[in-house]
């Protein structure tokens, strides 16, 4: 088991923690691998908070988190390492302005893997290794991760995790402020990640239509309570999503337009737009 | 960071939260120096007695009072011990001699360590600290054994005057910090900022734009609590690649410190870049007249707080000119 | 003669790199543009030369007859306004009301008269009741709209949106869209710069920018009828037109219909 949180739940008590949302009462097992789960919410709705948990950032005030045999509770143990837990369960923050610091993108990358006592060398290759798997090339090792496009530096981050060689990796709105192309290639890329090292790996993010797209599976939060877990098939088909404060898919939304309007039968859930219009073909409309 | 309002203002409605900022700042300024003119221990009793009245007057809480004190604890107590010690004027009280010897340390140490044992029950911190205090006094004065090996010892001499004189300057300091309290607690730091900025308009002629400056601090004050925040964020975000601020030698700590500061200026400068171009695009020009949305008004409560101030200040430097006496 | 006139706009921030190449377009007064183009083909830098935050390097812009240049730019940012995209750093009062009268304090309005528009504008924005609280206490998508409230009481008659939803959740942006389109129906010529097509679909012309040069700018409903300009500037269409766009056969054509008033139910 990785990730296993039992009847967690975290209020914030002072100032410390941002404007940052309560959870309540939340239960959830997260595979140590092969996993592809999307974490949805609104705003509001926790989905952070719970996402903080997953490598002891922060502890619940109630509940425990199990995260790789190791109990989190709220008081903070001393016998627990919790710099190994967060090498096991690698976080990226929503803004790659939040972490990137040194001179060279190669030497921030190095940052995480040297804090856990590897040679130079080790944290080199490891390095480099992640640079290439969020699709940058070596040329990118010496240059100033300031100097970079907005998706460039969010590859970077995603990279100074990577190096540290996480089990399960959550990333929190990568695809937040990309145009709709870096959107796309970014998500590919996780896919990709996902499928060469079998690593389980949570996004966090708003947009139904990849979440529809891309994901096996969906965790839905609604005012700190999680309220679905499951495939987004049967989400979209069996939910009422309005009442989660969620919208439904694109494709879902003009099919189902088009049914009620021409009095069609089509069936509304397909994934992709080419889906959609292969339905729509097939229904061989007159 | 939910309602964080810097500084230790309290909302509220008691009589100084409707004074003007410009009559309390310049009433404070001037009833400080008031107290400094006062002479002995009689006045300036007489004067803490008025400050308590001020805070019954402005339904201001005592505690909140004992909380601003807090910090400056050590301070009193500092000074207090200092004061006894080094005044020699007067009728001599107290004449013993303190023993510093193997065994009176030793004594001590102990004593330390049951203090710093008991120091988990924060609620009697400080009797704590007192029993520490007079506990390792008494031993070092009657304390003494026959096969003890003496270091050294002096002759402690508490004198009349030195008692008075500590007193003194103990309720002085409590003066200050109490008046000092009442304005900041009934204050909000935006009149703070804009009474201070009016007040020292005058300043332009010398060139200083008091102006400007107010903006200055009241931008502070509005991002104090988003930066905090990001701090926060920035402090995550690097320990989730491994960053332990608990541990590690120390040239590792200077890096993981680094990891920390660089982004948080990087960020501070973009968000000072943005915030140019907002204020700008809204046609703000430095040194620019421009209107104000907050106004300073005047009513009788400053006809009042300004009277008080007056007489207490004259009646101060009477003390002091000898005018009057008893 | 159009309202907004930008001709041969260049600019650069290194010497061999531009940023905006050969802008020209024209804006009519009461106009909804939007600017639309990929993460780094020059819509914010393009956003920044119109309110004269930087200075292009050839070429020029008049507003409302007014050429825009170092005598007359304090003139021209009366005119134009400009909400940013993240909104804690537009925020410059301590308070909501503090902040919707920064640009009015800038202009020396007398007190009074900004007590009356502040009232008049938080309404409008419905944030009168948040007149008092600070920014901390605030979410996106209400500091956004009191950013178009300190813009609308200084006046202005032309908002630019540079990518203002983009750090907002859908509900708070769907929100923001309200306001929006209430603004330009109130007769505000409005420029929107973004990259979501969904937010684009409202406004009456579309402007599309691709490595710094103008790709195409045209009526919305004509241009989104062309699925090959919205591919080639690294753009997407909002998934309903792409399945119209697909379906050539006349067969379709009631499907289509329907595809078409679904985008402009939005």
């Amino acid at each position: 088991m990785g990730i296993r949180f039992n009847e967690v739940s975290h209020k914030y008590s002072s100032f410390s923690d941002g404007n940052l949302s309560a959870i309540y009462q939340v239960s959830l097992k997260i595979k140590a691998k092969d996993e592809f789960i999307a974490l949805v919410g609104h705003t509001g709705s926790g989905k952070t908070t719970l996402a903080k948990h997953m490598n002891a950032l922060i502890f619940p005030t109630e509940g425990n988190v199990e995260i790789f045999n190791k109990i989190i509770t709220k008081k903070r143990n001393r016998d627990i390492k919790y710099n190994e837990i967060r090498k096991k369960v690698g976080l990226v923050f929503q803004f790659p302005e939040y972490q990137l610091f040194e001179e060279t993108v190669l030497k921030d990358i190095m940052f995480g893997p040297l804090n856990f006592h590897i040679s130079k060398e080790e944290a080199r290759n490891l390095a480099i290794n992640a640079l290439k798997l969020v699709g940058l090339d070596e040329s990118y090792s010496n240059r100033n991760p300031y100097n970079l496009s907005g998706g460039e530096k969010k590859r970077v981050s995603i990279a100074g995790i990577l190096a540290m060689d996480p089990d399960i990796l959550v990333l929190d709105e990568p695809t937040s402020g990309l145009d709709p192309a870096g959107k796309r290639v970014l998500m590919e890329l996780f896919k990709d990640i996902h499928k060469r090292t079998n690593k389980t790996i949570i996004i966090i993010t708003h947009d139904m239509d990849l979440v529809y797209e891309y994901f096996s599976r969906a965790v839905v939060m609604n005012e700190g309570e999680l309220v679905y877990d499951g495939s987004p098939e049967s989400l979209f088909k069996e939910h009422d999503l309005s009442k989660n404060h969620l919208d439904y898919p694109n494709t879902i939304k003009v099919l189902t337009h088009l049914n009620k309007t021409l009095k069609l039968n089509l069936n509304v859930y397909q994934k992709t737009a080419i889906d959609a219009l292969k339905e729509i073909e097939k229904a061989g409309i007159l | 960071m939910n309602g964080i309002i810097i500084g230790q203002f309290i909302p509220g409605d008691g009589f100084f939260y409707k004074v003007d900022p410009r009559s309390k700042i310049a009433g404070i300024f001037f009833l400080m120096i008031a107290v400094f003119l006062l002479k002995d221990i009689y006045q300036v009793l007489g004067a803490l007695l008025l400050t308590f009245g001020l805070l019954i007057i402005g339904k201001i809480s005592f505690i909140k009072v004992l909380k601003g004190l807090k910090p400056i604890f050590i301070l009193l107590i500092f000074t207090f011990v200092f004061q006894i010690l080094i005044n020699r004027q007067g009728n001599i009280l107290v004449d013993t001699n303190l023993n510093i010897s193997l065994i009176n340390i030793g004594l001590v140490i102990i004593l330390f360590v049951i203090w710093r044992f008991l120091a988990k029950f924060k609620k009697f911190n400080f009797l704590l600290f007192l029993g520490f205090l007079f506990g390792s006094i008494f031993i070092f004065i009657y304390s003494s054994f026959s096969f003890d090996y003496n270091l050294t010892s002096f002759n402690l001499q508490i004198y009349e005057k030195g008692i008075e004189m500590s007193i003194f300057v103990v309720i002085r300091l409590l003066i200050i910090i109490t008046l000092s309290t009442i304005l900041t607690l009934t204050t909000k730091p935006t009149d703070l900022t804009q009474g201070l900025e009016s007040l020292l308009s005058p300043l332009k002629k010398i060139g200083f734009n008091s102006e400007d400056f107010a903006l200055i601090i009241s931008i502070s004050l509005r991002y104090i609590p988003t930066i905090f925040d990001e701090a926060n964020k920035i402090m995550q975000a690097q320990a989730s690649r491994g960053a332990d601020f608990s541990e590690g030698k120390l040239k590792e700590k200077l890096k993981q410190v680094i990891s920390l500061l660089i982004p948080m200026f990087i960020i501070a400068f973009m968000r000072s870049e943005e915030l140019a171009d907002a204020m700008e695009s809204r046609n703000f020009v430095p040194g620019k007249a421009r209107t104000r949305i907050h106004e300073l008004n005047y009513s009788y409560r400053d006809v009042l707080v300004t009277a008080f101030t007056v007489v207490f200040f004259a009646v101060a430097l009477l003390f002091r000119l000898n005018v009057l006496g008893y | 003669m159009s309202y907004i006139e930008v001709k041969g706009l260049d600019y650069s921030y290194t010497k061999n790199k531009k940023v905006l190449k050969n802008i020209d377009f024209s804006i009519n007064k009461g106009d909804w543009v939007a600017v639309l183009g990929h993460n780094g083909s020059g819509k914010s830098t393009l956003a920044k030369a119109m309110v004269g935050l930087i200075e292009p390097s050839i070429g020029s812009i008049k507003i409302d007859g007014l050429e825009l240049n170092q005598d007359t730019v304090y003139d021209i940012r009366r005119k134009i306004g400009i909400v940013f995209q993240n909104p804690d750093n537009q925020f410059v009062g301590v308070t909501v009301k503090d902040d919707i009268a920064f640009g009015m304090e800038n202009l020396a309005v007398p007190r009074e008269e900004m007590l009356k528009r502040i009232d008049f504008f938080a309404k409008k924005v419905q944030m009168e009741k948040y007149l008092d609280k600070e920014p901390s206490q605030l979410s996106g998508g209400q500091k956004q709209r009191v950013a178009i409230a300190g813009i609308l009481a200084m006046q202005t008659d032309i908002i630019i949106f540079d990518e203002a939803t983009s750090m907002l959740d859908p509900f708070s942006r769907e929100d923001l869209m309200k306001y929006i389109k209430k603004l330009h129906e109130e007769g505000l010529t409005i420029i929107m710069i973004t990259h979501d097509i969904n937010e684009a679909l409202l406004a009456d012309k579309m402007l599309i920018l691709k490595s710094g040069e103008v790709f195409a700018y045209d009526d919305s409903h004509s241009l989104m009828k062309d699925k090959d300009v919205f591919r080639n500037s690294y753009l997407e269409l909002p998934v309903a037109l792409e399945i119209a766009n697909s379906l050539t056969e006349k067969k379709y054509d009631s499907v289509k219909e329907k595809l078409w008033e679904y985008v402009s139910m939005k």
